[in-house]
């Protein structure tokens, strides 16, 4: 029975794709010379990736594991829902999740416009914590303002991105068709923006309509595995060169 | 159940607006990029063509500058040579024939050093410190002047574009002080400070209104020439109290 519930969780085609993901990065990783193991530009991108699938997969197993869910909300102060696991995406997705991609951007961008991401995380983090310490919006339930915060930075860092884009000498001899920066910063971009509308509005579809709920969240599932399978197209990228162009600004500090 | 159905048209379609808005804010970009990429393109060639022509002009100046001191040289150096040994083989005393034979010689060799110059290959072998030297000697063997060099280190290994334009506007700066300011002495250093070579002349003649110079003025040129290969050009000077050029080299 148990062993059922289980399978029927862990079969989902989303854990399978991102497991599956995870795999090939782990591969391809394993295969890079020590030196760029050490190099962020390819250990970031990996560090992403181990931490999406582990929480996606943390999240179908509390699913499973019920009681341990129940204990986690209990100790949040979230007596009311114990089924919830949105907790879990609001720290992994909502909040660190944010964090972990504005550092990715911040690689791509020009030195000088680098402090503004820092400025952003800063920022971010201080809210999260004013927010959450407020009770305006608790851990264990949807927490609207502090993704369309996230979102919002987001955004301005793909501007910032956008910007460099077009008019820095070192983007302007590149073809962006070839930059896998130019890729993954799209679909950041839409990632955030088309579940924009759907993550701020998550409880009342859910309460309201929760086929169209979950519908509307096939297309966070969707642009999750495009977004992963750029970050592990990252960590393979040594091995293709001749698709992708070397990104011309990823110096810098994380 | 009408309102939240309401509620949820607005939804999808706030949510495909938005997807709309992304869209057309990347195509946008690609759009953007693909125009500036082809106007800095027009931009590099442009400034390649420049820097070529500049080259060019300054080769053929070069060129100029050798020709006209080779003609020089012929007429009263290598053509006094020649009357002299016309006179001595004209002579019937044997020593005179040896001493016009001496002199078709030294005739010779002085023929010989002046064809290494009609092409531009000595630049490449010449470092600039032996060619500061030599433009020093000369002005200072015709006793026009005193000059003296002063060097921290020998110029070696500088792209040919590079040689070609600090060559010539080393020319031109001492062609200048020559021609304009009459000086006493001419004083050129090559120093280092920190990573920047830097290159100095400085005359003691009459100097000029440096506030006047103007963009049709060869000191202009002179900047720009600099500008071309990433160096600077930098001049200072007021009535009476001499002209000191400083010539930053490019890192």
């Amino acid at each position: 029975m148990m062993d059922s519930r289980f399978y029927q969780i862990f079969t989902d085609w989303y854990l399978i794709a991102i497991s599956f993901l995870l795999i090939v990065g782990i591969f391809y990783f394993l295969k890079l010379p020590n030196h760029l193991k050490v190099s962020k530009i390819f250990w970031f991108p990996f560090l992403i990736l181990v931490f999406t699938v582990i929480y996606e997969n943390m999240g179908g197993y509390l699913k499973y594991n019920f009681e341990f869910n129940k204990l986690v909300n209990a100790a949040l102060g979230n007596e009311e829902n114990p089924t919830y696991n949105v907790w879990l995406f609001n720290i992994g997705y909502y909040q660190i999740g944010t964090i972990l991609y504005l550092f990715l951007i911040k690689n791509w961008l020009v030195p000088s416009k680098k402090k503004y991401i820092n400025w952003l995380v800063f920022v971010f983090i201080v809210l999260v914590i004013a927010i959450q310490l407020l009770g305006i919006e608790p851990i264990y339930t949807s927490q609207p303002i502090i993704f369309a915060i996230g979102a919002n930075m987001i955004l301005v860092g793909s501007g910032l991105y956008f910007i460099g884009l077009i008019t820095e000498d070192n983007y302007l001899n590149s073809n962006p068709f070839k930059l896998l920066s130019f890729w993954q910063m799209t679909f950041i971009l839409f990632t955030y923006s088309l579940t924009y509308i759907n993550s701020v509005a998550l409880l009342y579809l859910w309460n309201i309509n929760k086929e169209l709920a979950i519908s509307l969240m096939q297309i966070n599932r969707v642009l999750g595995v495009i977004n992963l399978s750029l970050l592990v197209l990252w960590v393979a990228s040594p091995k293709l060169t001749n698709i992708f162009e070397t990104e011309p600004y990823y110096h810098g500090s994380i | 159940m009408e309102a939240s159905e309401d509620q949820i048209y607005v939804i999808i379609f706030a949510t495909i607006f938005l997807g709309g808005i992304m869209s057309t804010f990347v195509i946008s970009m690609v759009f953007i990029h693909r125009q500036r990429q082809a106007q800095n393109r027009q931009k590099m060639d442009q400034i390649k063509s420049e820097h070529e022509k500049t080259l060019l002009n300054i080769e053929n100046e070069i060129q100029q500058e050798t020709l006209t001191y080779i003609g020089r040289e012929l007429h009263d150096n290598i053509g006094q040579l020649l009357s002299l040994a016309k006179l001595n083989f004209g002579s019937i005393k044997p020593e005179k024939q040896s001493e016009g034979k001496e002199i078709l010689s030294q005739a010779i060799q002085e023929v010989r050093g002046l064809s290494k110059q009609l092409n531009l290959d000595w630049v490449e072998t010449l470092s600039i410190n032996e060619f500061v030297a030599q433009q020093l000697a000369r002005i200072q063997n015709t006793g026009f002047c005193e000059t003296s060099l002063e060097a921290d280190f020998e110029l070696l290994d500088l792209p040919k574009d590079q040689k070609l334009v600090l060559i010539r506007v080393i020319q031109e700066s001492l062609n200048n002080a020559i021609k304009h300011a009459s000086p006493e002495t001419i004083q050129i250093r090559i120093h280092e400070s920190g990573n920047v070579k830097r290159i100095l002349i400085k005359d003691d003649g009459r100097g000029f209104d440096a506030s006047q110079d103007s963009q049709g003025s060869g000191m202009f040129n002179l900047r720009k020439r600099m500008e071309t290969i990433g160096g600077q050009f930098e001049l200072s000077s007021a009535i009476g109290k001499g002209t000191e050029i400083t010539l930053t080299l490019p890192n």
